[in-house]
């Protein structure tokens, strides 16, 4: 499961920051997940789910919003997004789509990033 | 009165361990020790490979062994009087750099020269692992099929050595150990790829041969 690590970093980061910024609670939590990452959303979301009982988060709306591959071929220069098919994420990124070369750098896609939190707080000036 | 406040965070999880990674690199650097990777899947021959190492290779080695319990291959190990610690996994389908760090004080970093890292049998979730390591060999064989390569694409594009094991079976098991050998490149073109029997003993001097260029390269 190796989903439950992840999760567990995400909500630990997500309760860490609210209870600096002095929340009641979290409403809402967006994550990016690389398309390169070995990470399933869904057993994600519900990892999350199960993490954040009794925190800061239960109960937030978690959204999951998904960082394209991007690669540079090291062969003609070529720096893009490149599109992949849902079923079979992994199969394009090793061919450059310009020139077919093999020699690419993967520059974006393996992320796992908190991006957002809405927070819930006392309105000071009240 | 309540007010609503959305925060930016940013806060990648992979960073995070990626910049744990780094540091354990650092410890072995210091220290001078060539850290290995070993991935795999399940009974793809890992442990065997490591038993052989430690047998032939003529440094002072340590082991990490991490698996879901650890205990039965830190046990094979030991036998060969090296300093082993064993990483248990607990439900976890994977080391990573944090189980790692916690593992080396255990070790006597000063006074070995390589650290064999086991990681847990699995084709999928260590991939987006760093541990710190120097290299990452991936050990498969005939028995998993002929088309696991295809099927497990991304460990063999951050792999630096991929060993087909097993090759003395292949024919029993219908698998073309010459065709893995051939998709293993096909993905990544600059990857050491040895066909192997541990059994037999063949292509275990040039896994050695291989290991040693990296450590000279360093």
């Amino acid at each position: 499961m190796h989903e439950l690590s992840m999760a567990d970093a995400i909500v630990k980061t997500a309760v860490d920051v609210a209870e600096k910024n002095d929340a009641q609670e979290i409403t809402e939590v967006t994550i990016e997940i690389g398309k390169l990452t070995m990470l399933n959303p869904e057993q994600l979301k519900f990892m999350i789910e199960v993490l954040s009982e009794d925190t800061l988060l239960e109960g937030a709306e978690i959204i999951i919003e998904d960082i394209p591959i991007e690669i540079k071929c090291k062969s003609c220069d070529f720096v893009g997004l490149i599109v992949s098919d849902d079923l079979d994420p992994l199969v394009p990124i090793f061919n450059c789509p310009e020139c077919e070369g093999r020699d690419l750098e993967i520059t974006k896609g393996k992320e796992c990033n908190v991006k957002t939190i809405k927070i819930e707080k006392e309105d000071e000036d009240a | 009165m309540h007010k609503i406040a959305e925060v930016e965070i940013q806060h990648d999880i992979m960073v995070a361990n990626k910049k744990l990674a780094q540091r354990n690199q650092r410890i072995f650097d210091k220290a001078g020790v060539f850290a290995v990777d070993f991935l795999g899947a399940i009974g793809s021959g890992k442990t065997s490979l490591i038993e052989n190492l430690i047998e032939k290779m003529d440094y002072k080695i340590g082991v990490i062994a991490g698996d879901v319990i650890s205990k039965f291959d830190a046990g094979r190990f030991e036998k060969y009087g090296v300093p082993v610690v064993g990483l248990n996994t607990g439900k976890e389908c994977h080391l990573d750099a944090h189980l790692v760090e916690h593992a080396l004080p255990d070790l006597p970093l000063e006074d070995m020269d390589l650290l064999f890292i086991e990681n847990v049998g699995n084709l999928i979730c260590p991939v987006d692992f760093d541990l710190g390591s120097h290299i990452r060999m991936v050990v498969i064989s005939v028995s998993e099929g002929d088309d696991t390569v295809e099927k497990h694409p991304l460990i063999f594009k951050d792999a630096d050595i991929v060993v087909i094991n097993k090759i003395d079976i292949a024919e029993a098991v219908g698998a073309d150990e010459n065709k893995m050998f051939a998709d293993v490149l096909e993905l990544n073109p600059d990857v050491v790829v040895i066909k192997s029997s541990l059994k037999t003993g063949e292509g275990l001097d040039e896994i050695i041969k291989n290991i040693q260029k990296f450590m000279d390269e360093l």
